[in-house]
C-alpha cells in the first residue's frame, strides 16, 4: 500500500518536473527567435501576398484581398538559413495587426504599387506614416528593424522616353518622390497644428510622430530620416508563373539579394 | 450561367478559380473584382448581414471552412436568379475538402509558421506544386455544375408544366452495384452512361428503404408514387442503416472521387421532386458520409455544415460538449454582449468562432473575448482618414490653374433638432481657429427662431478668445447670415462664394434640425448638399438616445443618397462622418457609437463632451474597445 503510494507520488513529481522542463524549453526557444522575421506591410493590392507566394512556394499564385495574416518560412539558400516572412493585410480595418508582429521584426518591407502610387499618394503616405510612427516609438531596448520600401509592380511602370533607365529605377524614383511629398504635407499639417485630444487621455500627446528629419528645416526626406536608413528596392512578380522561371531571374532578385546580405 | 467561382485561403492565396466568360476573367484580375469587393465590403467591413452580397450587377455567395481557413465564392449575374448556387457551394465545399484534405492541411500549416515547427514546413512549402495538387478537380467541378444546372433546368420546366412529369425508366436491376462501386480503381473512366447507371442503382436502393421513412414519404401524397421521393432524407434514423452498409475505405489525396461520390451529388435524380434544397442537401450529407466512414465506423467528417440556423450550426460544429461550454461562456459574457447593441457584431464573432479549436491554455471565455476585441477594433477603425486638418490643408494647398479662385473647404452639419449641431459647430470652429485657419460660419438654419442669434453669440465669443498669443481673433471668424425663412441652399451657396472672395479657409454650414422621416425637409437638405457639394457632410447625433441615433443616421444617409442619385448628374453622396454629442451625459454610450460606425462604415470624427469650446474630443479605437470589454 505504502509502496504504491510512494510510487504514485514520485511518478507525479517526475511528470511535473518534466512538464516544467518542456515548458521552459519552449518559452526559451520563443524568446530566442526574437527579431527574426521580415514583415510585409503596405496598402491593399500592393502585392504583399503575391511576393510571399513567390518567396515561399517559388510560384506566384493568383491572389485576392487578404482577410488574415500569413506567416511562412522562406529558405535563404545562400546562407543555409531560413527567415519567417509575415504578410499583413493592408485593409485599414485590419492593418493594425502589424503591432503584434513588430516586436519580432528584423526588417519591415513596405510594399507600394508603383503603378498606382501617383493616384493614391495620400492614402499610401498615411499608411507609411503609421509604420514610421510605430518604428520610432519602439522601446529603446529593441534593435530597430530595418525599413525597406519596395516599389512593386515595376513591370507596369512604363519607361517612357528615357530608354536608359530601367523600369525598376523608374519605379523607385516615382515612389520615393511621391511619398516624400505626401509625408512632408503631413508633417507640415501637424507641426503648429493643435490636435483634438483623445477621449479619456487628457493632456497626453496623441499625435503620430515619426516624421522627424535631421535635414534643413526638418523637411521630410528619406535620406535624413531620424529612424535610420531606408532602403528602396524595385520589384515585380509574374502572376501565375510556375517553376519554369529561374529563381534568380525573377523580379524579386533585389529583394533576395538584400535578404542574403542582411539576414 | 455562372460568372466566376473560386476557392481560396483567407490569407489571400487563390487555390483554384474559374471564370466562365472573358469579361469575368478580365475582371477577376482587377482589384475591383467581385471577390475582392466581397472581402473588403462584406467580410472585412462587415457591411452585409445577409448571405448574399451584390455589387455591380453581380450577386456573390460564399461559404467558409473555418478549420482549413478556406473561402468558396461563386459570382453570377444578379438577374439570373440561380437557384442551385447554395447547393453548389455546399457540394463544392464537401467534395474539395474530402479530396484534398491532407494537402490542404499542410498548405494551411505552411502559412502559420509562427506556431508550428519551422524546419518541416519550409521543406514542404518549397516543394508544393499547386498546378498538380488539385489534379482532377476540374473534372469533378464540371460534372457537379452540369448536374446542378440540368436539375435546375428540369425543375424550371416542371414548374411550367406541372401536369406532365417525365417518366422514369426503371431499367437497371436493383443490385449491389452502388456498394461495390467505390472500390473501383480511380482511373476508371466515368462516362455519362455509367454515372446514370449509378444514379439508377442508388435510386433503387434508396427506394427500397423508402418505405421505412414514414414522415416525409407519407406527407408527400401529391407526388404520385413513392419512387419519386428518391434521395430523400432519412436522417431521422441514420444509425441502423449505417451499420448494415458495406464500409468503404476512406480515400485521400489525388484520387478521383468515387462514382458514389459523384452519384450522391447528382441532384438531377429528383428532377420531379419539387421539394426545397434542404432535403437535397441532407441526402447529400447522408450519402457522402457513407463513403468516409472507416471500418470501425468511428470516423466522421465533422465540419460539413448545411444547416441554415446559426445556433444549431455552432452546436454541431463544436460538438455537444463544447457547445455547452460555449453557451456557458456566453452566459458569463452576457452583460458584455448586452452592451453591444449592434447584435450583428456578435453574430460575426460567432461565425468566426465556429469550427475553431480552442488552443491548449486558452479558456473559451478568453477566446470569445479575443475574437470580440478583434472584431470591435475592426469595426471601429476608420477606413478613411479622420484627419480633418490634413484634408483641409491638402485642399487648400492643392495647385490650381491660375484663372481659378481657390475654394474654401466646406463642412455641413446635419441632424435632428436639438442634438447640438450649432454648439458643436462652434467647437469645431474654435479648434480650426486655433490651427490658424480663417472660418466663415453660414447660418443656414433659417427655420428655428433664435438659431441665427445663437450663432451670432458664438461668433462674438470666438472672436474675443485669443489665438496663439494674439489678444483676440478678430477677422479669423465671421458669420454669414441672411435672416429667416429664406432658402437654405441659396444662403449656403452665397456664403461659399463670399468665403472664396474674402479669402476664408473653411466654411461651416449650420443647417436646421429635421426629423429623419420628414420627406420634404430631407429633400431640401439633399438639395443643399447637391447645390453646394460640401467637402464633408457631418451627421450630428446624441449619445443620449442610443440606438435611436442609429435609426436617424441610417435614414439621413439613405435620404441623402436617394435624392442625390435621383437628381441625376452627380454621383451618390452620403454622410462622410459622425459627431456624437452629449457624451458627458450618459454612462453607457459606446454601444451607440459602435452601432453608428457599423451601419455606415464611416468614422466618428469627433465627440462632444460638454458645453464649452474645448469640450471636443476624438475617439481612440483602443480606448473604446477597452471600455466595452472591461467590466
Ligand atoms: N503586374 C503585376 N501585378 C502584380 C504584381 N504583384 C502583384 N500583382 C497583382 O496585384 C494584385 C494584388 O496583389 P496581392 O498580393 O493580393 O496584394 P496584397 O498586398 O496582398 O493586398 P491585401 O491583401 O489587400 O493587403 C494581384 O492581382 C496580383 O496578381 C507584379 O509585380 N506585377
Ligand atoms: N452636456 C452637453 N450638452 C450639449 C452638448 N452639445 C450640445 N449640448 C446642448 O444641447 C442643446 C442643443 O444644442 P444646439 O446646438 O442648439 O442644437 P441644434 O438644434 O442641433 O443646433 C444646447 O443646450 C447645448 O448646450 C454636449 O456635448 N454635451
Ligand atoms: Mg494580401
Ligand atoms: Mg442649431
Amino acid at each position: 500500500m505504502d509502496a504504491s503510494r510512494f510510487l504514485f507520488v514520485a511518478g507525479s513529481l517526475v511528470a511535473a518536473i518534466l512538464f516544467l522542463a518542456i515548458l521552459v524549453f519552449f518559452t526559451r526557444q520563443k524568446s530566442k527567435s526574437r527579431g527574426s522575421s521580415l514583415l510585409l506591410v503596405g496598402p491593399p493590392d500592393g502585392g504583399k501576398t503575391a511576393i510571399l507566394s513567390t518567396l515561399v512556394y517559388n510560384q506566384t499564385l493568383p491572389t485576392h484581398t487578404s482577410l488574415q495574416t500569413n506567416a511562412s518560412v522562406v529558405a535563404v539558400p545562400a546562407l543555409k538559413k531560413s527567415l519567417t516572412v509575415v504578410d499583413i493585410p493592408g485593409h485599414p480595418r485590419i492593418r493594425n495587426q502589424v503591432d503584434e508582429h513588430i516586436g519580432d521584426a528584423k526588417a519591415i518591407a513596405f510594399v507600394v504599387d508603383a503603378s498606382t502610387v501617383s493616384r493614391n499618394g495620400a492614402v499610401v503616405a498615411e499608411h507609411l506614416h503609421t509604420i514610421l510612427n510605430a518604428l520610432t516609438s519602439l522601446p529603446p531596448s529593441q534593435a530597430l528593424p530595418a525599413l525597406l520600401i519596395l516599389a512593386h509592380k515595376s513591370d507596369l511602370v512604363k519607361s517612357g522616353t528615357a530608354a536608359s533607365a530601367t523600369s525598376e529605377s523608374l519605379a523607385i524614383n516615382r515612389v520615393k518622390t511621391i511619398l516624400e511629398r505626401e509625408l512632408e504635407k503631413r508633417r507640415i499639417s501637424q507641426s503648429g497644428g493643435v490636435a483634438v485630444e483623445g477621449l479619456g487621455e487628457e493632456g497626453e500627446r496623441t499625435e503620430m510622430g515619426g516624421l522627424e528629419c535631421t535635414g534643413e528645416k526638418g523637411v521630410f526626406n528619406f535620406d535624413t530620416w531620424e529612424g535610420g536608413e531606408v532602403v528602396f528596392l524595385g520589384t515585380s512578380v509574374k502572376v501565375g508563373s510556375g517553376e519554369a522561371e529561374k529563381v534568380d531571374e525573377d523580379g524579386l532578385l533585389s529583394l533576395r539579394q538584400w535578404m542574403e546580405e542582411n539576414v | 450561367m455562372l460568372d466566376h467561382c473560386s476557392i481560396s485561403h483567407k490569407g489571400g492565396l487563390v487555390l483554384w478559380s474559374r471564370s466562365f466568360t472573358p469579361d469575368a476573367a478580365a475582371l477577376a484580375l482587377s482589384s475591383a473584382s467581385p471577390v475582392n469587393s466581397l472581402i473588403r465590403e462584406a467580410l472585412i467591413e462587415g457591411r452585409t448581414t445577409e448571405e448574399k452580397y451584390e455589387k455591380d450587377g453581380y450577386a456573390v455567395k460564399w461559404t467558409f471552412v473555418n478549420d482549413l481557413e478556406l473561402i468558396f465564392v461563386v459570382a453570377y449575374q444578379r438577374i439570373l436568379q440561380l437557384t442551385y448556387v447554395d447547393d453548389l457551394l455546399a457540394a463544392l465545399k464537401a467534395l474539395f475538402v474530402k479530396m484534398f484534405q491532407p494537402f490542404l492541411a499542410t498548405f494551411v500549416a505552411s502559412l502559420h509558421a509562427l506556431n508550428s515547427g519551422k524546419a518541416a514546413v519550409v521543406e514542404a512549402a518549397s516543394a508544393f506544386n499547386f498546378a498538380d495538387a488539385f489534379d482532377g478537380w476540374d473534372r469533378v467541378f464540371d460534372k457537379l455544375l452540369k448536374n446542378l444546372e440540368e436539375k435546375a433546368a428540369a425543375e424550371r420546366k416542371n414548374r411550367l408544366r406541372p401536369a406532365v412529369r417525365p417518366p422514369i425508366e426503371d431499367a437497371s436491376p436493383p443490385s449491389e452495384e452502388a456498394e461495390t462501386l467505390p472500390t473501383q480503381s480511380p482511373d476508371t473512366p466515368q462516362d455519362e452512361q455509367q454515372i446514370s447507371r449509378n444514379v439508377q442503382a442508388l435510386k433503387n436502393r434508396l427506394r427500397g428503404r423508402g418505405g421505412k421513412m414514414g414522415r416525409r414519404g407519407s406527407a408527400r401524397s401529391d407526388a404520385g408514387s413513392g419512387r419519386e421521393s428518391v434521395p430523400n432524407s432519412d436522417s431521422e434514423s441514420p444509425a441502423p442503416k449505417r451499420k448494415t452498409k458495406a464500409k468503404v475505405q476512406r480515400k485521400w489525396g489525388d484520387e478521383a472521387p468515387t462514382e458514389t461520390d459523384m452519384a450522391s451529388l447528382d441532384f438531377s435524380v429528383d428532377s420531379v421532386q419539387e421539394s426545397g434544397s434542404s432535403q437535397d442537401l441532407q441526402a447529400l450529407v447522408d450519402q457522402a458520409s457513407m463513403g468516409t466512414r472507416t471500418r470501425d465506423g468511428m470516423y466522421e467528417v465533422k465540419d460539413w455544415e448545411f444547416s441554415k440556423e446559426e445556433d444549431s450550426a455552432i452546436a454541431r460544429a463544436l460538438g455537444p460538449a463544447e457547445a455547452e461550454a460555449k453557451t456557458g461562456s456566453l452566459g458569463a459574457l452576457g452583460s458584455l454582449f448586452s452592451r453591444l447593441t449592434g447584435l450583428q457584431v456578435c453574430e460575426g464573432v460567432g461565425e468566426s468562432l465556429v469550427g475553431k479549436k480552442v488552443g491548449g491554455f486558452q479558456t473559451t471565455n478568453a477566446a470569445v473575448r479575443l475574437a470580440l476585441s478583434t472584431s470591435l477594433t475592426r469595426i471601429l477603425t476608420p477606413k478613411t482618414s479622420t484627419d480633418l486638418l490634413l484634408s483641409i490643408r491638402t485642399k487648400l494647398s492643392s495647385a490650381l490653374p491660375s484663372t481659378q479662385q481657390r475654394m474654401p473647404y466646406s463642412i455641413t452639419f446635419v441632424g435632428v433638432n436639438g442634438v447640438g449641431k450649432s454648439t458643436n459647430l462652434s467647437k469645431v470652429c474654435f479648434w480650426l481657429i486655433q490651427n490658424g485657419l480663417r472660418v466663415l460660419i453660414a447660418a443656414c438654419d433659417t427655420f428655428r427662431s433664435g438659431a441665427v442669434e445663437q450663432l451670432r453669440v458664438h461668433v462674438r465669443n470666438l472672436g474675443m478668445l485669443g489665438v496663439n498669443g494674439a489678444a483676440d481673433s478678430k477677422g479669423r471668424v465671421e458669420l454669414y447670415e441672411r435672416g429667416y425663412g429664406k432658402d437654405a441652399a441659396g444662403i449656403a451657396r452665397e456664403a461659399i462664394a463670399y468665403g472664396r472672395d474674402n479669402d476664408f479657409d473653411v466654411v461651416l454650414i449650420d443647417t436646421a434640425g429635421r426629423m429623419q422621416d420628414n420627406e420634404p425637409l430631407m429633400r431640401a437638405l439633399a438639395k443643399l448638399v447637391a447645390v453646394n457639394s460640401p467637402d464633408k457632410i457631418i451627421f450630428v447625433g446624441e449619445a443620449l438616445v442610443g440606438n435611436e441615433a442609429v435609426d436617424q443616421l441610417t435614414k439621413f444617409d439613405r435620404a441623402l443618397r436617394d435624392f442625390s442619385s435621383a437628381s441625376g448628374g452627380g454621383k451618390e453622396r452620403g454622410i462622410d462622418g459622425m459627431l456624437v454629442t452629449k457624451w458627458d451625459t450618459v454612462d453607457d454610450k459606446v454601444g451607440a457609437a459602435l452601432s453608428m460606425t457599423y451601419v455606415t462604415g464611416q468614422p466618428i470624427i469627433f465627440v462632444g463632451c460638454g458645453q464649452t469650446y474645448t469640450d471636443l474630443r476624438q475617439l481612440r479605437v483602443g480606448n473604446v474597445v477597452q471600455a466595452i470589454l472591461a467590466d
